[in-house]
């Protein structure tokens, strides 16, 4: 069928599925519009898709700490902070909180304003933190940005006459979709993602809105990736001194890498606040920047469709994995005739009592065991796939100099 | 006038002056030697001029422009590019992205390409190893892309640290024949080496810097003849 290959030659299908980067996008999108049909055909109820839902949140973060980590090279322990900023930010202007404020009067700003207001408030902030460090390199830097993740949910903690304290902000107010984009995804029918134009608690309506964002946020990263400042970015990471020579601005170009990455997690933030109705100082904690790191190093620095696969892959692994280990043990066993492996007896704790305890150690292992496997991550960037091929080669080169230079 | 000029310049380390009273005037079409041994000041030289470190007294011009206290990503926008020392390739990206990134601050992607043709014109080995990683090339070969890379950003001043440092005698010649050929060409050369022979042999004129302090000037040939120079760093 000549015109059938001529289209398909047309669409340059084949080398576009070549393209792996490409191929991980299809998929994911995929399985993204599938999933929450499939899960709830197969289990009968929603679980699954709030449970992607929130995976999402986790990936906006790593999509953007990749910016900072990945692109520029600029190790920042502290990102929950700006994560933190985000969800305080919607969840001041979009609840009572601020009525027992010393403001005395409540606000209640729409969400799809609150999210952009997060995304710039959280950029500023970015900003403000990479300016006095722009001068430190490597591990200062790292400690610098780690004390800026310790003090701002602090903040959030002591200033209890704006953010409530450790009492949280609660009643958070949930997206409502304005009346005039309608269709047959809001109203009141049976089909309706959005019923009556209100998000309310539905997991379903979350969950097109954060795939939405994170949609919008690839592409916005992509294109950054490959735009001047991409490279600027890259040409910093791999030698600063080099790329002030070739005349990058480089406060500029580092300053913008810290807003840029700080925006999408001012952007997750507010997505958070709405979803989950609750913000509270104990939720931006440091193990969230480190988690976060997690999947950026894991799914391969520097490669945006990596770190989704790498966030997806650490929250799969934390909340779903992990913390149904001990009850699927203990089944496991009950099932193969060795139910009185969970009886506890002196030291022997039970199993699944065992596999409770010893759940962050399996974590750890795994971790270290990814690492020692795969350095590069699971879908590395091509550069650091490249370099990782040719160090050996190099150091060859390198002795074989050296011993033409003695 | 000359292109550039620097007059009395000071500058520090912290609290250990580096440099004392450095005045070096660069011309239209020259390729200027800065020579001297080790810790005499040469590469703080190119760094003041470059942007990277102030100068604490003195003055810098370039083109009848005052540009002592300009920002280095500043200095290339106005023509003053430098192969630094230790050459400070981007290790981990190719031949043609190296290339590509000195020429960052331009915009004009007809221009870009036909500059990238002239690098391949004079340095045929890069054209070999275009789509190679920088990092796996030779020594002689990262020299030649440090080179070329300076020449994308079209300078109207190249300045070149050590480029000889660590090179095979035959490499070493290969590249003083391409600094004559780039001052051929029309571009004006500032040459810093220790390969005081070699580069007092193509530049035109010379500065002798020692602890900071310029000691003897004149042109490349008088240099050569000097009983001083013969004695400190001819090694005759």
């Amino acid at each position: 069928m000549p015109a059938a290959r001529s289209l398909w030659s047309r669409l340059h299908l084949r080398e576009r599925i070549r393209d792996r980067d490409t191929a991980v996008y299809g998929v994911l999108l995929i399985v993204a519009l599938v999933w929450p049909m499939a899960t709830i055909f197969a289990t009968g109820d929603t679980f699954l898709t709030s449970q992607a839902a929130h995976a999402g949140t986790w990936v906006l973060l790593a999509v953007g700490l990749n910016v900072v980590v990945g692109f520029a090279g600029l190790l920042d322990l502290g990102y929950a902070a700006f994560f933190a900023i985000g969800a305080y930010s919607y969840a001041l202007f979009a609840s009572f909180q601020l009525a027992s404020s010393p403001l005395h009067h409540a606000y209640h700003l729409p969400f799809w304003l609150m999210l952009f207001v997060g995304m710039f408030v959280a950029a500023a902030f970015g900003a403000i933190l990479g300016f006095p460090t722009l001068r430190l390199r490597g591990d200062y830097l790292a400690i610098v940005t780690l004390g800026f993740g310790e003090i701002v949910p602090q903040l959030f903690l002591n200033l209890d006459q704006w953010t409530g304290g450790i009492n949280a902000i609660g009643s958070i107010d949930q997206p409502s979709l304005p009346a005039w984009i309608t269709g047959p995804w809001a109203g009141a029918n049976d089909i309706a993602i959005v019923r009556d134009f209100n998000f309310s608690f539905d997991p379903v309506a979350y969950y097109v809105l954060i795939v939405i964002l994170i949609i919008g946020a690839v592409i916005l990263v992509n294109n950054l990736h490959r735009s001047r400042l991409g490279r600027a970015w890259m040409a910093i990471r791999e030698d600063e001194v080099a790329a002030a020579a070739m005349g990058i601005n480089t406060v500029t170009t580092k300053l913008l890498a810290f807003a840029i990455g700080a925006s999408f997690s001012g952007f997750a933030g507010a997505y958070y606040g709405a979803s989950f109705g609750l913000v509270s100082p104990d939720s931006f904690l440091f193990v969230v920047s480190v988690t976060v790191l997690v999947m950026v190093v894991l799914g391969g620095m520097g490669n945006i469709a990596g770190v989704i696969i790498g966030a997806i892959a650490i929250y799969f692994l934390l909340n779903s994995v992990l913390s149904s280990l001990p009850a699927n043990l203990q089944s496991l066993s009950n099932a193969i005739g060795l139910g009185w492996l969970n009886n506890s007896n002196g030291a022997w704790p039970g199993l699944s009592e065992l596999a409770q305890r010893l759940q962050f150690l399996l974590y750890g292992l795994i971790l270290v065991l990814m690492m020692l496997l795969r350095p590069q991550g699971i879908f590395p960037s091509r550069i650091r796939e490249q370099e990782l091929k040719h160090a050996v080669a190099t150091e060859e080169e390198t002795v074989v100099e050296q011993a033409h230079a003695s | 006038m000359a292109l550039l000029e620097l007059r009395g310049v000071d500058a520090f380390y912290g609290r250990i002056q580096a440099l004392r009273g450095v005045s070096i005037d660069v011309g239209q079409g020259e390729v200027v030697a800065l020579i001297g041994s080790n810790g005499a000041g040469k590469t703080t030289t190119l760094r003041t001029i470059s942007g990277l470190m102030h100068p604490t007294t003195g003055t810098i011009s370039f083109n009848d422009r005052d540009i002592t206290r300009v920002g280095p990503d500043k200095i290339v926008g106005l023509g003053i590019c430098q192969s630094p020392e230790g050459r400070r390739l981007f290790p981990r990206m190719s031949v043609n992205d190296n290339l590509m990134m000195g020429a960052f601050t331009r915009t004009d992607r007809p221009g870009i390409a036909s500059d990238i043709e002239r690098v391949f014109v004079l340095f045929p080995r890069l054209r070999e190893r275009r789509n190679q990683i920088a990092g796996t090339l030779s020594g002689g070969e990262q020299q030649m892309l440090a080179m070329g890379r300076a020449l994308m950003a079209r300078p109207k001043l190249l300045m070149l640290d050590e480029p000889s440092l660590g090179l095979a005698p035959i490499l070493v010649e290969t590249i003083f024949s391409i600094v004559r050929e780039i001052n051929s060409q029309g571009t004006p050369v500032l040459l810093v080496e220790q390969n005081a022979h070699k580069a007092l042999e193509v530049a035109h004129r010379a500065y002798v810097l020692e602890t900071g302090v310029i000691v003897q000037t004149g042109t490349g040939k008088e240099l050569l003849e000097s009983a001083d120079v013969q004695k400190a760093y001819l090694g005759m």
